[in-house]
């Protein structure tokens, strides 16, 4: 038992977790790759080349760092939502087993957080999944706007979380470490593989939108025209 | 918190107000009038008009792809809309909207969404959905406030405005916008309000008579005046409605002693088609631009009008030409700089009452004009207040992006949407609101009437031609008239204006 358990870990971080993660990357380069090759193929054929570069630059930035406009709407929802993308960002990244493990493979290091803030992160991370579930559940608005894989996302991101903090506690966890990780490694496996084909592109996506929004209006010269040829209505009146 | 408008009056305001029989002719349970109630074959007709589109304006394209790769549906632009705000319907979050023509995209123009489609035979596109989305469309008004809050970026009034264009290549548009579009461009009078030109004329010569009877100046408008610096173009409601504006306009002109001039071939600023079509965007301000080069104007001015103002802005440079397309300027940007510099001379703090300012969506969303009007006032208004939010936060009137020319959209526009506004402009307690728009204007004095709110609804230019140093007028004419000095001969009570 424990061997089998064994080697399915042993291929879980070992040949399927570089495919996931790799499928993660060159998934996300197309969907970078693609956005880019769209606006500049918008730009070159746009009318008017003169894009508002200062409203794109400063809403861009309040996307991306939201902390001056907590307080404005939702403030809760809001903070909740930053602890959230915070805790899904540095935690993994910064976390003392993973950087390590990435040293033995590459040699390559960075800065890890300590162990205590690097659980508290855990947490705090999951905690706020779980609230951001419980506020989708419960509002009528957000049901109504929510599809299946709005629900689905904080659970998925849950579980690596929470097998990796059982795990990192052996003492806690109610099952063995090596079928805890292997949880854990299949569970980030699969999120890595499915990040480029679901909603969680916006990771990429997000700084772009501002450009994409504002070259959304900035149409072909011809554009009128050609459209009204392409439907016949050239000499159609009103 | 509870919606601000009473689940009653909601209901009542969302009847529909047609008599039956329109409604079954349309086969569309919307509450707007459209012409051609062609109703065979309707989704089939909507997709073969996406797909033209699509393929002609790569624009749409990009933000669509991005957008349904971005959407996380939090939901955090309700509170930025004005609409959910008063209904607390789900329905009317910018992101279900947006949602409606956003599924049918990935629905038909994405591999997957076909894919799935196919297999499924879920989501296909059905009259049901097409009248869902063209009754939202017109429910919003465009204002994109909640682009301001959605953390994807997504600019909901870009989806709003490809579904109003894509529905109305299908015949699904607001009679009120089709019908004054069409007397606008191919109609005997070219303008939206089918004022003839004779009328027009006559107005303005009594305007000018009226001018020298209020402030003992003769002020002109100049008709086809080649080579002016200005081509002018207000909206053509200006014209008969809005007086005060339009004697505001020209005063300010002659005050500078800037030349300027109104085309008597082509003379409104009015540009439904950023409502509706962009075919429509594009031939309006085709004309625009055709009556300035005709007239060898240098630069193209529009009146106190938001969406003419940007429908001019941005389309201009789009569809005329790029970098060589002639400028355009807001009269409010032309006045500003006039003051700024000193050309214009205007008397501080001589309106008495509390004045307070409304940014129309569509000059201020995007930080264009939001601090010139404000400084104008802020000098010759004795007692300014700001309303929250404002400038470029600001919430619609409610009538935004051509609803207000809808007539049977009244109750709603009032009751709801303009209902978060009326509220705002209560709370100042201004007796005077300023709002350099037309559309915001009509929007906001039938809103003042319905919600009883004690605030008169003008233009800037109306009260700059209350505070304009008429002396400084008089000066600057007659030396333009024989190059000799004169003293000025104002009226008592500017002079006495002048002394305070």
């Amino acid at each position: 038992m424990n061997e089998s358990v064994q080697s399915m870990l042993e291929f879980a971080r070992g040949p399927l977790f570089r495919f996931a993660f790799a499928l993660m990357v060159l998934g996300l380069v197309r969907l970078v790759a693609l956005t880019l090759y769209g606006a500049v193929r918008t730009y070159l054929q746009a009318g008017d080349k003169r894009l508002l570069w200062p409203v794109i630059w400063q809403r861009t930035l309040w996307v991306l760092f939201p902390f001056s406009r907590v307080h404005r709407t939702r403030p809760v929802y809001t903070a909740v939502s930053i602890v959230f993308h915070i805790g899904l960002i540095v935690t993994p990244i910064f976390l003392f087993a993973h950087v390590h493990l990435l040293g033995q493979a590459t040699g390559i290091t960075w800065f890890v957080v300590p162990p205590l803030a690097a659980d508290v992160l855990t947490i705090v991370t999951i905690i706020a999944a779980v609230a951001l579930f419980s506020a989708r559940i419960s509002s009528p608005l957000s049901r109504e706007l929510s599809r299946a894989q709005d629900y689905l996302w904080p659970w998925l991101l849950i579980v690596p979380f929470a097998s990796g903090f059982l795990g990192a506690h052996p003492s806690w966890c109610p099952i063995s470490y090596q079928i805890m990780m292997l949880v854990h490694v299949l569970s980030a496996d699969l999120i890595f593989m499915m990040i480029p084909f679901s909603k969680i592109g916006h990771c990429v996506l997000i700084p772009f939108s501002q450009l994409v929004s504002d070259l959304g209006w900035r149409f072909p010269a011809t554009a009128g025209k050609d459209v009204a040829k392409a439907l016949g209505k050239e000499s159609v009146p009103i | 918190m509870k919606p601000l408008v009473d689940s009653e009056i909601l209901v009542k305001a969302k009847q529909n107000l047609r008599p039956e029989t329109v409604r079954k002719d349309q086969r569309l349970d919307v509450r707007y009038h459209i012409e051609h109630p062609l109703t065979k074959d309707r989704p089939r007709r909507f997709l073969h008009a996406f797909a033209a589109i699509l393929r002609n304006n790569p624009s749409y394209g990009l933000a669509l792809e991005h957008y349904i790769r971005v959407q996380v549906k939090c939901g955090r632009c309700s509170v930025e809309c004005m609409l959910y705000q008063a209904t607390h319907d789900p329905r009317d979050v910018p992101c279900y909207r947006s949602s409606l023509l956003l599924d049918i995209y990935r629905r038909y123009f994405t591999l997957g969404g076909r894919v799935w489609g196919e297999l499924t035979g879920r989501h296909d596109l059905t009259d049901e959905k097409l009248q869902e989305l063209a009754g939202a469309v017109w429910d919003c008004t465009a204002c994109r406030k909640c682009s301001l809050e959605c953390p994807s970026g997504i600019d909901h009034g870009l989806v709003t405005h490809l579904s109003r264009y894509i529905l109305s290549e299908i015949d699904i548009a607001p009679r009120a916008l089709v019908v004054s579009t069409r007397e606008q461009l191919e109609g005997k009078t070219g303008n939206t309000s089918a004022f003839p030109w004779p009328a027009v004329n006559d107005g303005l010569e009594f305007l000018e008579e009226e001018m020298l009877e209020e402030k003992g100046v003769r002020i002109q408008f100049p008709l086809d005046v080649e080579g002016a610096r200005f081509v002018f173009f207000p909206a053509v409601s200006d014209f008969m409605m809005e007086a005060e504006t339009l004697m505001g306009n020209a005063a300010v002109m002659a005050a500078t002693g800037e030349s300027w001039t109104i085309g008597t071939k082509y003379h409104d600023g009015i540009n439904y088609g950023l409502f509706y079509s962009d075919r429509m965007w594009d031939r309006i301000v085709g004309k625009v631009d055709a009556e300035t080069r005709r007239l060898h104007g240098k630069e193209i001015m529009i009146g106190e009008c938001g969406h003419a103002s940007r429908s001019a802005k941005s389309g201009i440079p789009m569809f005329c030409g790029g970098k060589q397309s002639l400028p355009v300027t807001n009269c409010m940007e032309y006045a500003y700089e006039a003051w700024r510099t000193g050309k214009l001379r205007l008397l501080h703090g001589s309106i008495k009452e509390r004045v307070t300012y409304h940014d129309p969506c569509n000059i201020a969303r995007t930080k264009w004009i939001t601090e010139q009007p404000r400084e104008l006032l802020k000098h010759i208004c004795e007692d300014y207040v700001e309303m929250t939010p404002n400038r470029e936060e600001n919430i619609c009137c409610g009538g935004g992006g051509g609803t207000v020319s809808i007539d049977e959209l009244r109750a709603y526009r009032t009751g709801v949407s303009g209902k978060a506004k009326a509220e705002q402009i209560r709370a100042t307690g201004a007796k005077l609101c300023v709002a350099p728009c037309a559309n915001c204007k009509k929007q906001l004095k039938e809103l003042m009437e319905d919600q009883n709110v004690d605030c008169e609804i003008v233009g800037l230019h109306d009260l700059l031609y209350k505070a304009i140093d008429y002396s400084q007028l008089e000066k600057s004419q007659s030396i333009q008239a024989d190059g000799v000095e004169r003293e000025p001969q104002c009226l008592a009570g500017v002079s006495e204006a002048a002394a305070k």
